[in-house]
This record gives C-alpha cells, sequence and structure tokens, in this order.
C-alpha cells in the first residue's frame, strides 16, 4: 500500500459522472443486443427501448471526458502519437485501450440506434438513410455483438482502471471495482430502459416482468460484490464507510440503490401484483444508488 | 548502462542546496509567495508553512522536483532526540507505474534509463498521478500537463551529472552508472553495519522491480515517508482485468437465464 500516493483530483461532476453515464448506455445496449440475438421478436420493443436509450447517453461521455483533460485541445492525442502520426494504443494503460473500445462502442451503438429508428419509421433525415442504407447490408446481429462486446468494455474497464493504481482505497479494493461497475451497469442499463419504456408509454406487462427478473439477479450479484469488497479492503475501506461518502455509500448506494429495490421487486414478483409505481420507483432508486456508487467509489479514494 | 543516483541519507545535513539547484537548473518558478496579506492585520502573514521542522515545501510538487524531508524523532521524556535528512526525487523506477499508465505516449524512457514528461504531447488526463507508488509526478493548473525530475536529461545527455547531485557538499547525492553506485552503497552499507547502525537499509534494490535513484536508510523506510513494499500497479492489471471479464460473462448468463426460461414458460403456456 502507497499512503504516499497522490490523488488525480478527478472532479465527480466529470470522472464519477463519466463511469456512470456510460454504464448505464452499455447495460442498455447489452440488454437491446441480447434480445436481438436471442431472436426474441415479441421483446423486440424492449431491445428497441434500449438502443434508442444507449446512443444518445454515449454522446455525453466525450464532452465529460475531454472537459476533464488538463489540455482538452490535445485529446486526440489518445488515438495517435504526435510525434510520428501513427495509431497509438498503450496495452498497459487501461485508460488508452478503453478508449478505443468506447470509440468502437459509439459507432455500434449509433448503427443500432439508426436501425431501431428505421424500424418505427422514425427515420427522416435524407443523408441518414442514405448512411443507414450503408450499413444495412451488414447484418443487424455483427454489430449488435461487436457492440455489446466493447459495451462491456466500456462499462468494466474504468473500474479496472481505477483499482490497477497505488491509492491506498482502490488498490486494497482490487480487482472488485470493474466487476462491481459491471454489475452496476447492468442494473442500471436495465433501469433506463423500464423508465424509458414507460415514458413512451409502451408497456407490456411480461416483457417488463423478464427486466425486472434480471434486474433481480444482477442486484444479488452486486449486493455480493459489494460485500466482499468491504471484507477484502479491511481497514482501508475506512474512508468509504465513514464521513459524507459513508452516507452516500452505505445509504444511498447500498440501502436505496440495491437492498430497498430489490425488496420492492421481490415483492411484486411474489404478489404478482401490477403496481407500475412501484416498479417505476424500483427503477429510480437504482438509478439514484449507481451514480452514488461511482461518486463515493471514486471521491473516497481521493481522500 | 542506465544512470542514476544514490542518495545516502546518512551523510545528508539538510542544506537543501540540492532543491535550490534544481530550481535554478530546471527553471522552475518559485511556490505562491509565503506572506499573505489578511484583512484586519497590518503586516504580512505566513500561510502556507508546514509547521513541520525547517520542511516548508511540504512535499514534491510539479514545482519541486525534489523535497528535504526533516524526520525530528524524540524519546517519551524528550531527553533525547534524533534528526533525520532525506532528499526525495522521482526514483526512474525500471518498470515505472506512469509510464505504464501514459495513454499518449508522452512519458517515454531514455537511452540512458531516465524517465521522462514530453510537456508537448501530454493531454492532462492525470491517470499517472495515483499510479506512482511515491506520490512524485504532479499536475500543473498553469500548463495543464504533468511534470516532475526529469534527472537533468539535458545536463547527462552532454556528459555532465544531475544539478542536485553537483550542488550537494556532502556527497549524500552521488550520480553515475546504477551498477557502480550499487558498489558504493553496498561498501557504506557494511561500514555503517561494522558501526553498529543495525537497522540501515538500502530502499530500490528490489523495490517495485528495482529503482535507479535509490536510499540508504538509517531506519525503516515509513520513517523516511516512503511506501513499504510498494507495487507496480500495472503488475495487478491482468488478474483485476480477468476477473471482471468473468463477471461480465456470469452476468450475460444470468441474462440469458432470465428472458429465455421465461419466453419457454410463455411457449408452453400458449400451448394446451
Amino acid at each position: 500500500m502507497s499512503p504516499e500516493s497522490q490523488a488525480p483530483q478527478w472532479e465527480w461532476y466529470y470522472i464519477a459522472m463519466y463511469f456512470y453515464i456510460g454504464g448505464i448506455s452499455a447495460g442498455a445496449y447489452f440488454i437491446g443486443s441480447l434480445l436481438e440475438l436471442l431472436k426474441k421478436e415479441k421483446l423486440r420493443e424492449i431491445s428497441r427501448t434500449a438502443y434508442l436509450t444507449a446512443f444518445p447517453l454515449i454522446c455525453i461521455t466525450p464532452v465529460l471526458l475531454i472537459a476533464d483533460l488538463g489540455q482538452p485541445m490535445r485529446f486526440w492525442h489518445l488515438f495517435f502519437y504526435t510525434k510520428d502520426g501513427m495509431p497509438y494504443m498503450n496495452l498497459t494503460s487501461p485508460l488508452s485501450v478503453g478508449t478505443w473500445a468506447l470509440l468502437i462502442y459509439s459507432g455500434m451503438s449509433f448503427l443500432s440506434f439508426l436501425n431501431a429508428l428505421s424500424e418505427e419509421g422514425r427515420l427522416t433525415s435524407g443523408a441518414l438513410k442514405k448512411f443507414h442504407a450503408l450499413f444495412n447490408r451488414v447484418p443487424h446481429k455483427v454489430y449488435a455483438a461487436a457492440g455489446s462486446f466493447f459495451g462491456f468494455f466500456v462499462a468494466g474497464y474504468t473500474g479496472v482502471l481505477v483499482n490497477t493504481t497505488a491509492r491506498p482505497l482502490w488498490e486494497a479494493t482490487d480487482p472488485l471495482f470493474g466487476p462491481i461497475f459491471v454489475a452496476s451497469a447492468a442494473s442500471t442499463g436495465a433501469a433506463a430502459t423500464a423508465l424509458t419504456m414507460a415514458w413512451r408509454k409502451s408497456v407490456a406487462q411480461d416483457a417488463f416482468a423478464q427486466l425486472e427478473r434480471f434486474d433481480r439477479m444482477v442486484m444479488v450479484i452486486e449486493l455480493a460484490l459489494i460485500v466482499a469488497m468491504i471484507v477484502v479492503a479491511g481497514r482501508y475501506a475506512v474512508p468509504l464507510l465513514t464521513g459524507m461518502f459513508g452516507v452516500m455509500f452505505l445509504g444511498g448506494t447500498v440501502l436505496l440503490g440495491v437492498l430497498v429495490p430489490l425488496w420492492l421487486n421481490w415483492r411484486r414478483a411474489a404478489s404478482g401484483s401490477a403496481n407500475d409505481g412501484m416498479a417505476m420507483l424500483a427503477a429510480v432508486l437504482v438509478l439514484f444508488g449507481g451514480l452514488l456508487l461511482r461518486i463515493s467509489l471514486v471521491q473516497a479514494g481521493q481522500l | 548502462m542506465a544512470k542514476g543516483m544514490f542518495v545516502d541519507t546518512s551523510i545528508c545535513t539538510g542544506c537543501k542546496a540540492c532543491q535550490v539547484a534544481c530550481k535554478e537548473w530546471n527553471e522552475l518558478p518559485g511556490e505562491p509567495s509565503h506572506f499573505h496579506n489578511v484583512p484586519d492585520r497590518p503586516y504580512p502573514v505566513a500561510f502556507n508553512f508546514t509547521g513541520n521542522s525547517y520542511d516548508n515545501t511540504g512535499q514534491l510538487s510539479a514545482t519541486d522536483w525534489r523535497h528535504v524531508r526533516f524526520i525530528e524523532q524524540f524519546n517519551e521524556s524528550r531527553t533525547e532526540a534524533r534528526w533525520f535528512f532525506s532528499s526525495d526525487s522521482c526514483k526512474h523506477c525500471k518498470d515505472a507505474g506512469c509510464l505504464n499508465a501514459c495513454p499518449v505516449k508522452a512519458i517515454v524512457r531514455t537511452d540512458m534509463g531516465n524517465v521522462n514528461v514530453q510537456q508537448d504531447v501530454c493531454i492532462g488526463c492525470k491517470y499517472c498521478i495515483p499510479s506512482c507508488p511515491y506520490g512524485v509526478i504532479s499536475f500543473s493548473e498553469q500548463t495543464g500537463t504533468v511534470h516532475k525530475c526529469t534527472l537533468c536529461n539535458d545536463r547527462i545527455h552532454n556528459g555532465l551529472g544531475t544539478a542536485c547531485a553537483k550542488a550537494c557538499p556532502t556527497g549524500s547525492i552521488s550520480f553515475g552508472e546504477v551498477e557502480e553506485l550499487k558498489k558504493n552503497a553496498d561498501k557504506r552499507l557494511a561500514q555503517l553495519k561494522g558501526l553498529g547502525f543495525l537497522k540501515a537499509n538500502i530502499y530500490g534494490y528490489s523495490e517495485a522491480g528495482g529503482l535507479n535513484v535509490f536510499y540508504l536508510f538509517m531506519d525503516d523506510p515509513a520513517v523516511y515517508g516512503q511506501p513499504i513494499n510498494p507495487v507496480v500497479p500495472q503488475r495487478r492489471l491482468f488478474r483485476s482485468a480477468a476477473i471482471t471479464v468473468v463477471t461480465a460473462i456470469a452476468i450475460a448468463a444470468a441474462a440469458i437465464m432470465s428472458f429465455r426460461e421465461r419466453g419457454m414458460q410463455k411457449n408452453k403456456e400458449v400451448k394446451p
């Protein structure tokens, strides 16, 4: 452990927010592409909604990432080494590999977004129509598969990135941030998809039950990983369990973001009730908990 | 072939000549004034003194590439005291965490083994900062990039030693071939042990894969503010990534189960 290591002073509204939004987008895309790959025609509606959610969210993330840089106009150095002009990737740097993954994922999610729009007959721009026609020859499943692979990458590399540093909390919790971020991405992605479906007033009851079932499983995995993380970190977990971040993490993420939605979800499944309000409340809580998870883990490591 | 430095803290007098020489040669700006006008006080007030012994810079930073640490220790009854000094800088690690973490190849190693930041390439992502186990590399708001000791890159590539070693009046900092320096360090360590300083130790032979700038300490490295058993963060990268992939596969399996089984149940319901 290196108590001497310095904190990078990443602002929560840039980096933790990017981890959060990128995670939701990747989680939603994964659900969309999985249903497409499983040929769930009945669930095509969830799949489309997921694609329509994923792309606009990922468009926000480069803005956050570039704004955090000390030299924002040099962001393109991430793709080309300036001294020889060749494309550059550093395999020992999760930040470098993740940037490329984010680029590929953005492209895939754009193509799936266009597909979803075109299926709904909402693709009206001439230029976009031509562009869509060009890529429509490629089977949709090819980029659904590639997109969900790189989507998982985008959701998980951020945790690996933070864990492979010398900050005491981040070093002590290695290797569990990656798994926790992936689980949180899946559950917030499902919640965002559910809320978007409700907003578009397109709720099909059985489709909804399946999303909830998935969310329930993921939340159990997430909870187990969080417990494992606290055990593994031991005394280095103190900054995460005390003070403001303790309230955020234990109260916001664990209680309100995982335990309460899990309980609501279970009760709904057990009673077979069609209380949509309760489902919406659970989805909102999951999204809230996911945000506080990223903020508390990233900021407590910088104390 | 690698060049480095050996810092023998047992003969350091805490004069800070190295700190001054570093600032001068590398044209590093001074810290914000140590005195500050405060409302209601007619005289300037010292506002960023550390209050810790003779140390006023406190730590390495983007403009302090050398830092002399002052360690005062007393026994319970305060009848005995000892005062340690240790001049600290970038260790130019053989397996450098900052270099491994840099996504744009701004941090590079030269033919002489020293690790440098190319100021025109750095984008200021700050990922190298937590990746250094010693808290050396630092961000500057003025330039929007990171800075650290270069091992006087310009001097050593023109046949000179580092400015700090040149200025050191006691020979506590010596510059040269790492292998040569190690021989001197071993000799000095044996001499001190012979004199009864049994806690004396060399820091930097095996730490984090070896350091090109290494130290002779008279007590535990933690006393001098150095991490015990530092780990190059990227050596944990494979395990961290592998476990994340396993989790991703588990979640994908959970998704397939929750969407597929229900679909089959639906079919069964439909059939009769």
